[in-house]
């Protein structure tokens, strides 16, 4: 089962991360490959069980659901339940924290899901770069933009 | 109860990180505040349960049990058996994590201990900001940030 984990360190408060992170619908206007975003049937992006369904830049139209989210820990957990590329199994969580020594922020993202062995290799590498790292790099440029 | 919670980056890979601070009986090799320390009993330093006996440049003894170790997880969990610092229950943890963007370490040292109520914010200062800190400075010297 391929395992995916990535992490970095940001130049700001958790407080200042975590304030755009959790917003389940909020990732179309920081994540550089999603295009637009919506919570189904109007339901509260912080209601745990929500759905949120999304399309990529590429046009391809993808929805997951939180599975967890604690503004305690800045913790939040994520299933996919649709996507057209074949990933099964996904489960992602995300977590902050502190680095108290210059208020930094540690960002930690990790998923495991199943697929064909034949895709294993080309999904990792898009999961690990195009959708954390260039999420990492995004918020930086959308905390620097905001500032 | 109360808690410290300490955090810093170091600019080295987690595992040469950790081989810098896995060894129990390690730490004059590189927390600047303890001047010498042994193991009790003979005992291998990563043996589960084992006690270290270490002295502070300051001339405090201080003794500490292993309660856990991962080379898997990188952490190390010790409590306090005897030190004139005026704790009980003291649990503390060092963990590495791995920061996959850059090649860096990043560490959290925290403990938990109960103790009189108005020297609490002494203690966890003088813990926190001095001791874990001081550890974190050295080895971010050692690693060249």
């Amino acid at each position: 089962m391929p395992h995916v984990v990535k992490s970095t360190i940001v130049d700001a408060p958790t407080e200042r991360v975590w304030d755009v992170l959790r917003d389940f619908n909020g990732h179309d206007r920081w994540h550089p490959a999603v295009a637009s975003s919506a919570i189904e049937r109007a339901q509260a992006a912080d209601k745990i069980g929500c759905v949120r369904r999304f399309k990529l830049k590429d046009g391809s139209e993808l929805r997951e659901q939180l599975l967890a989210l604690s503004d305690l820990e800045q913790t939040f957990s994520y299933c996919l339940l649709d996507t057209p590329i074949p990933m099964f199994n996904y489960v992602a969580h995300v977590r902050l924290l502190p680095v108290t020594d210059g208020d930094r922020t540690f960002w930690h993202w990790e998923s495991r899901f199943t697929t064909r062995p034949a895709d294993a290799a080309a999904i990792t590498k898009m999961v690990a770069e195009d959708i954390y790292q260039g999420g990492f790099d995004a918020i930086r440029r959308h905390l620097k933009e905001a500032a | 109860m109360a808690r410290v919670y300490v955090s810093t980056v170091v600019n080295a890979r987690n595992d040469r990180v950790w081989a810098r601070v896995r060894d129990f009986n390690g730490l004059p090799n590189w927390h600047p505040a303890i001047a010498e320390s042994r193991i009790e009993g003979g005992e291998p330093a990563d043996k589960i349960g084992c006690v270290r006996d270490f002295r502070l440049r300051n001339g405090d003894r201080i003794r500490e049990k292993l309660l856990g170790l991962s080379d898997y997880d990188m952490f190390c969990t010790y409590s306090i058996l005897e030190s004139p610092m005026g704790v009980e229950n003291y649990v503390a943890t060092l963990r590495l994590t791995p920061v996959t963007d850059g090649d860096q370490t990043f560490l959290e040292w925290t403990a938990e201990f109960d103790c009189a109520p108005e020297r609490e914010t002494e203690l966890v200062n003088n813990i926190g900001g001095g001791v874990f800190q001081g550890g974190f400075d050295a080895l971010k010297r050692a690693f060249g940030g």
